[in-house]
């Protein structure tokens, strides 16, 4: 792992709000929001594996998906605001005030792998159109250095140049998401965005992937913005990990920091429900959380996690908590734990 | 010794061509015979049905008169005094093979195999009005003296040119419109339903009579007054199926490398979407003949003498004793129908994931 911090920032999102409008009503007019992210801030640098937790729903994905600012294509009527800030080819590009075409040049340093390698495969299209998709729109390759590349590729990734030319049925799972890497590594990425690229598949298929990942981390420089569920894989493979609850980020640190010394009680919880193999600290205790996660249409105010969380002040119901430095690089939402 | 080498080999080509899901259901299809056989006949019945003109026709292929050759069926009119016939008007080319043949001329003619044309009535010597099937006409002849077998052939062109350009025509402007509907989505889709739920309920059968008495009904017209109403039933199904496939994570994944919409609709999302186009397209064509027999019916279809199968239907019920012209082109309706119905079968048996699910 190259855990170099000081190097230079490949991307800055800044108040990020991704907003989902929800119509209603006899006249179909706007009559909530859910508020799938709301303003986070945080940065990546180069060369560096950035892991993003939280529960399902907590806006891992939406984030993911906003940085490659896809969103508006399923939901036209999406509300975007603040900045992500990409530097790439020495320019600063924003993915979200920037126009569509502007940001297309760029789009070739920022890839992403996608959580499920049955859909996010073209069933129609064999590996090596899958893969020579980016080749098309972002090089001008030859049809003969294309080829060649896909099978520099596909080797790269674990499966023989001679499968290029069949179907993403006849694959397994694996196998698949090695395809879907070997994708997003096509032109050379500055930065891969992995929406749980390794939750769909079983255990021993997961370590090989992850493994897999990390070895083309060494070689080819990249950052990944690493998004899961699952914190061990996180723990695993990151530099630094952020906890994110109901469109928050609630802490944000060195990935030894956050999952040895968690400080927010959210991450305190999440992290005490890891399985440990390891029968002899089977006495650990477990915090249990009460309720389940608020309505995103309906968040309480101020922290988002009071209405769940074991320290809850009154104080807590006013004002959202913002990140605070509490030892070196690590941030935590919560003036309780302070 | 020789046939395990040829079985290896054909394992080896097994696993080295991947076939696409296309190429797997057209080889389902082929397994499908009633279907499959329909589908060849009517392809081949329908490309000899181009070159109706070299098989039935009342023009020579070939003349040979005074050392020259002349080829009627491609050059068209020629005066029957050309050849010293003594016709007013266009020659009678089997009378004039008559007549060389028994005066043993040294000129010659080949007629084509079926020395009729759909369109020479009452006013050719030697036609006769209602002449019941025989050896010379197969199918008999109708109200005004016309070759039924002609006809029917040729009505058949017709008939499947128009379903055939009909559907497609719709098709291209369903997808296109119906697709950018689901992709878009969003006001775009609100405005377009709407107008589609207005523009569908207009009166198809009175804007028809309207325009065919304003205007000179023709081939092309037809099509161009079935289109403007008909592509509405192909953007519900496309609609549905570019919302659903455009929330797949392929989508996103070529969106997030840059792709264009249109690449994005007509390279991704069109080909997982043919289910639908492809199952359905069968029974559009057989809406589309049925549309312009019932319109030729009404006598608000192609403009007489065209040979069409709707006309002969009216003929032929109201001359109900002749019972060789309503047998002829019902006979030929229900079996192309059933051809194209066989098609239809096959095609949805084809694309049924389930492989023993054939209805027995």
């Amino acid at each position: 792992m190259n855990l170099n911090i000081h190097s230079s920032p490949l991307l800055d999102v800044q108040h990020l709000k991704v907003h989902f409008p929800v119509f209603g009503g006899v006249l179909s007019h706007k009559v909530a929001t859910v508020k799938a992210v709301d303003d986070i801030t945080f940065s990546i640098r180069k060369r560096e594996i950035v892991g993003m937790v939280g529960e399902s729903g907590c806006g891992k994905t939406t984030v993911g998906r906003a940085l490659v600012n896809i969103l508006k294509h399923v939901a036209p009527d999406v509300e975007l605001s603040g900045d992500i800030i990409y530097h790439l080819k020495g320019k600063k590009v924003n993915f979200i005030k920037n126009s569509q075409k502007k940001i297309r040049t760029f789009r070739s340093d920022v890839q992403m792998i996608f959580q499920d390698p049955y859909a996010s495969l073209n069933p129609r299209m064999t590996v090596a159109q899958i893969i020579s998709e980016p080749l098309q729109l972002h090089t001008n390759m030859s049809k003969a250095e294309q080829k060649e590349r896909v099978g520099w590729l596909l080797d790269k990734v674990g499966l023989q140049p001679e499968q290029s030319r069949r179907y993403p049925h006849e694959f397994s799972g694996g196998q698949r998401q090695r395809v879907g890497i070997a994708r997003a590594l096509a032109t050379n990425p500055e930065l891969i965005i992995c929406d749980e690229p390794v939750s769909a598949l079983d255990v021993s298929i997961q370590a090989q992937v992850i493994n897999l990942m990390q070895d083309l981390q060494d070689e080819f420089n990249m950052s990944y913005l690493f998004i899961a569920h699952d914190l061990s894989v996180v723990e695993h493979i990151s530099d630094r990990i952020i906890v994110m609850y109901l469109g928050n980020i609630v802490e944000m640190g060195k990935a030894r920091d956050v999952y040895h010394h968690p400080r927010h009680p959210y991450s305190k919880a999440l992290l005490s429900a890891v399985p440990l193999p390891d029968p002899s600290r089977k006495n650990r205790k477990r915090i249990v959380l009460k309720g389940d996660v608020p309505n995103p249409l309906n968040k309480p105010s101020g922290c988002p996690f009071r209405t769940r969380c074991p320290l809850a002040l009154p104080s807590c119901a006013q004002a959202v908590p913002s990140l605070e430095e509490h030892a070196d690089g690590h941030f935590v939402a919560c003036p309780v734990v302070k | 010794m020789k046939w395990p080498k040829l079985f290896k080999k054909h394992i080896y080509d097994r696993e080295e061509i991947s076939l696409s899901i296309y190429r797997k259901r057209w080889q389902k299809f082929k397994t499908m015979k009633r279907g499959y056989y329909s589908f060849v006949i009517l392809i081949t019945l329908y490309i000899i049905s181009f070159f109706l003109p070299f098989l039935i026709n009342n023009r020579a292929l070939v003349v040979k008169y005074e050392d020259q050759l002349y080829f009627p069926v491609i050059q068209g009119f020629i005066q029957g005094n050309t050849f010293g016939q003594d016709v007013p008007g266009e020659t009678n080319y089997r009378l004039l093979k008559q007549t060389w043949d028994e005066t043993d001329s040294p000129n010659w003619l080949i007629m084509p195999p079926y020395p009729y044309s759909p369109y020479e009535d009452i006013t050719v010597e030697g036609n006769k009005m209602f002449d019941p099937p025989n050896s010379e006409h197969w199918l008999g002849t109708d109200n005004t003296g016309r070759d039924v077998f002609a006809r029917l052939c040729y009505a058949f062109n017709i008939s499947i040119s128009f379903a055939l350009l009909l559907t497609v025509l719709n098709y291209i402007i369903g997808i296109l419109i119906g697709g950018s509907m689901g992709y878009f989505g969003g006001k775009f889709d609100l405005f377009f339903q709407r107008i589609i739920e207005i523009w569908s309920s207009m009166p198809i059968l009175y804007v028809i009579i309207i325009l065919v008495s304003i205007m000179k009904p023709s081939f092309l017209l037809l099509i161009g007054i079935y289109t403007i109403v008909n592509w509405i039933s192909m953007t519900y199904l496309m609609r549905a199926e570019f919302y659903r496939e455009k929330a797949k994570d392929y989508v996103a994944a070529a969106l997030s490398m840059g792709q264009s919409d249109f690449k994005v609709m007509f390279k991704h999302i069109l080909p997982n979407s043919l289910v639908p186009v492809i199952t359905y397209f069968p029974f559009a064509v057989v809406m589309g003949i049925l549309a312009l027999v019932g319109l030729d019916y009404l006598g608000f279809g192609m403009p007489p003498p065209t040979p069409s199968w709707g006309q002969m239907l009216d003929v032929g019920l109201s001359n109900i004793t002749k019972w060789w012209m309503v047998f002829a082109p019902v006979t030929a309706q229900f079996l192309t129908l059933l051809c194209i119905v066989f098609i239809g079968e096959g095609v949805r048996e084809a694309f049924d994931p389930k492989v023993y699910s054939r209805l027995r």
